[in-house]
């Protein structure tokens, strides 16, 4: 095998393919990744076996068509350092020669031949949405996913489509995520996607794009692809809780606050909530929404700030974090909180489509 | 109280006095609970493999442990310590630290205080009672121990130092196997040898945290004071097998039965734990402890859940198991403040059945109702509805 291309075309398509190659394994050949330049270009591929990249250049110049397995961490720090808009990669019999500017490396791979590489996915149930759409929907919910791997059948997040609309959901059974997107489809499907695959595949994806991304949703698996990069994940095989059960369907009380507000309030009550547990008061009663934390080793906090409150009023408790997290992600300049009282969840509206529901501290 | 349960033994079933007598059993597994002072002749003691204590004592008359029949007469007995003072710091059932303090105006000094309640123990129980009078609570444990059975020892103020220093030093607290012969190779022997050195001195030995403790402890220096409410910092249960278990059904079975008597333990004591501890230990003796925190529970099926996880992060079926245990630790009372859940079973609800499961086996005895078996698995959300 034998090709010429740009640097930073390949710098970035390693980089791409790089992000699923697993960082500790006990099968070594997964630390490579795969190199095949065919008459259409070349082809970068790899793989942990639950999850795959695939991405495309067909800006290269093939003069010998072949495959090589390569060093996946070596090639990508290589690819960086060099400095040369060029580079030529030159491969047999499993060693691989780099030729950039007066620079000569040589990688040394192993048999392509015994690397696992997946055949492309079958025909699957397709729906096509915007880059930037899926990226904020991703970021909205993932915060709220379980982390704990013993809780693995909600370490992932939910894509449910249906009625024309995708909804991503993420709960880790204390609070709970959800965003939408309208699409233009009659395409249905449900399906819990690994965390993981889509922290990868928001690398991919750039701020407001409108490039269209491809979803595919096969049996076991799912299929993302934007330009020319692919990513391949397993689902999770689960049941995820039914998350429409807990929303909150009315509220005693519903109050509207700025979000710079109320966050910036938050984080200087949360100083003082003990560590044990993380707990802050909030309490609503004539336009405003006061917060109260209490440590008995190292002190309170009581700030109050203005707020348009409809209903009864009253008090509840969360962790400070569960609403500091959500706000982080949140671009709406006024939110809305519904709620009732330590036994209902909370409802925090953040987003044209963006919902966050939180299960209250009871007791105390 | 003195050799407690082979005393209640003896009291109960008069062939037995005068016999040694070891509560326990002598099957390869089994450890000795108490042995009278007769069997404690021939070097039996509690804690023993019973293997051993038969083959110290051939003669010797094992007696199956009653627990219930020893806590409702420790129940007596300290409704006779409640005659005399509230301020109780319960250390075992036959054990108690008792501040007599704001009593002497009405029962005399402690020394008249410690005969009347040998005396009305002796006529509750008919059990002897040795007891120990000091001023703090370190000497007056090692005052009732020093001529049992049936002792008052009486330690004036001021005479602490001169009243431990003949002892050797494995009667300070702290001071076990590993830590006397370090002792002994530094040249102390007896708690006057200790009492010769100086603070500096012993952490140099010992290290800060044991140094400090082991001078305040031989200087007769002990203030901490009788808590009369003072609350256990783990709730836990163990068991160990006649035959090693390998059955994975079986081992998280034994488990659950575990988790409910860790469960209704912390239930009974007002209690959550959130931390949730396993203990295994293999045929070889190596013991795994594997922990995890937990939102606050006192729930037997949550309990049971988080410990199989536990279980199945460090065995996989092999080797075999000789011993189990399940302990809720980092006690919250129930009052403490909880994260609720988006999806659990109502808690109101969840609490209401373990409180009525509670009260059946009040009633009825502990095996009187059961979580089911394998079966009734909980989800990672709660307890199944």
């Amino acid at each position: 095998m034998k090709i010429l291309c740009d640097r930073n075309a390949l710098q970035e398509a390693v980089t791409v393919v790089s992000s699923v190659v697993p960082v500790k394994t006990t099968k070594p050949i997964l630390q490579n990744l795969l190199l095949r330049a065919d008459s259409e270009g070349i082809t970068l591929f790899a793989t942990d076996l639950e999850m795959a990249a695939r991405v495309q250049l067909d800006s290269v110049k093939v003069s010998k068509k072949g495959t090589a397995l390569l060093p996946a961490r070596e090639t990508a720090a290589l690819l960086r350092e060099l400095s040369e808009p060029t580079v030529t990669l030159d491969s047999s019999e499993q060693r691989c020669r780099i030729e950039s500017g007066g620079g000569s490396f040589v990688l040394l791979g192993e048999d392509p031949e015994q690397y696992p590489e997946e055949a492309q996915s079958k025909a699957g149930r397709k729906v096509e949405i915007a880059a930037g759409a899926m990226l904020r929907m991703i970021q909205e919910t993932v915060f709220a996913a379980a982390r704990e791997e013993t809780r693995y059948a909600i370490n992932g997040v939910l894509l449910d489509c249906a009625a024309g609309c995708l909804r991503l959901v993420a709960t880790d059974g204390r609070r709970l995520a959800i965003s939408y997107e309208n699409l233009d489809t009659k395409v249905e499907f449900k399906t819990v996607v690994p965390l993981r695959a889509l922290h990868t595949l928001s690398r991919a994806l750039a701020e407001g794009s409108k490039e269209m991304l491809r979803i595919e949703v096969g049996d076991k698996q799912i299929t993302f692809a934007v330009g020319s990069t692919q990513l391949v994940s397993q689902l999770l095989e689960t049941r995820f809780p039914d998350y429409e059960g807990v929303l909150p369907k009315s509220a005693d009380t519903t109050v509207e606050v700025a979000k710079s507000l109320l966050e910036g309030a938050l984080r200087r009550a949360a100083i003082l909530s003990s560590n044990d547990m993380r707990m802050v008061r909030f309490e609503v009663a004539d336009d405003q929404l006061r917060m109260t934390a209490e440590s008995s080793a190292r002190g309170r906090a009581d700030v109050a700030i203005q707020a348009v409150v409809k209903g009864a009023g009253g008090s509840i408790n969360f962790n400070p974090d569960y609403i500091l997290e959500a706000l982080r992600v949140c671009k709406l300049d006024q939110i809305r909180l519904d709620m009732s009282d330590d036994s209902m969840p909370a409802k925090f509206t953040l987003g044209e489509s963006f919902t966050y529901v939180v299960m209250p501290i009871s007791g105390s | 109280m003195d050799a407690f349960y082979a005393a209640i033994e003896q009291r109960d079933r008069p062939e037995l006095r005068g016999k040694p007598v070891i509560v326990g059993g002598d099957g390869p597994r089994q450890v000795v609970s108490t042995a009278s002072y007769e069997a404690r002749r021939f070097g039996v003691h509690s804690a023993m493999p019973g293997v051993r204590a038969r083959r110290l004592c051939p003669h010797g008359i094992f007696v199956v442990p009653r627990m219930e029949v020893y806590a409702a007469v420790s129940a007596q007995v300290h409704e006779v310590f409640a005659r005399f003072t509230d301020q109780v710091e319960p250390l075992s059932l036959d054990e108690a630290f008792l501040d007599v303090t704001g009593s002497r105006a009405l029962f005399g000094d402690g020394e008249t205080i410690a005969r009347a309640i040998k005396q009305q123990v002796k006529a509750a129980t008919q059990l002897d009672v040795s007891v120990g009078v000091a001023a703090s609570k370190y000497v007056a444990k090692v005052a009732s121990d020093l001529k049992k059975p049936d002792a008052l020892v009486v330690v004036p103020p001021g005479e602490e130092r001169a009243f431990l220093a003949p002892l050797p030093v494995s009667r300070l607290w702290g001071v076990g196997p590993a830590t006397e012969p370090l002792l002994h190779r530094h040249g102390l022997r007896t708690i006057g040898d200790v009492q010769a050195r100086s603070e500096a001195e012993l952490v140099a030995v010992l290290g800060q945290n044991l140094g400090e403790h082991v001078f305040v402890l031989a200087n007769g220096l002990d203030a901490r004071s009788v808590d009369a409410e003072r609350e256990a910092k783990s709730i836990g249960h163990e068991m160990t097998f006649v035959e090693d278990l390998h059955d994975r059904d079986h081992v998280r079975s034994i488990v659950l039965q575990l988790s409910e008597m860790v469960g209704r333990r912390l239930r009974s004591h007002g209690q959550r734990a959130t931390v949730v501890r396993l203990k295994i230990r293999h045929p070889d003796f190596t013991t795994l402890s594997r922990q995890r925190k937990v939102e606050p529970t006192a729930d037997d099926l949550v309990i049971h859940r988080v410990a199989c996880e536990l279980l199945a992060s460090c065995w996989n079926g092999r080797p075999g198991v000789r011993l189990l245990g399940v302990t809720g630790a980092s006690l919250v009372g129930a009052g403490a403040p909880v994260q609720g859940g988006l999806f659990a079973q109502a808690p109101k609800k969840r609490d209401q059945l373990l409180a009525a499961m509670d009260r059946i086996r009040d009633r009825h005895g502990e095996s009187a109702v059961r979580h089911g078996g394998e079966r009734r698995e909980t989800t990672q959300w709660g307890p199944e509805a």
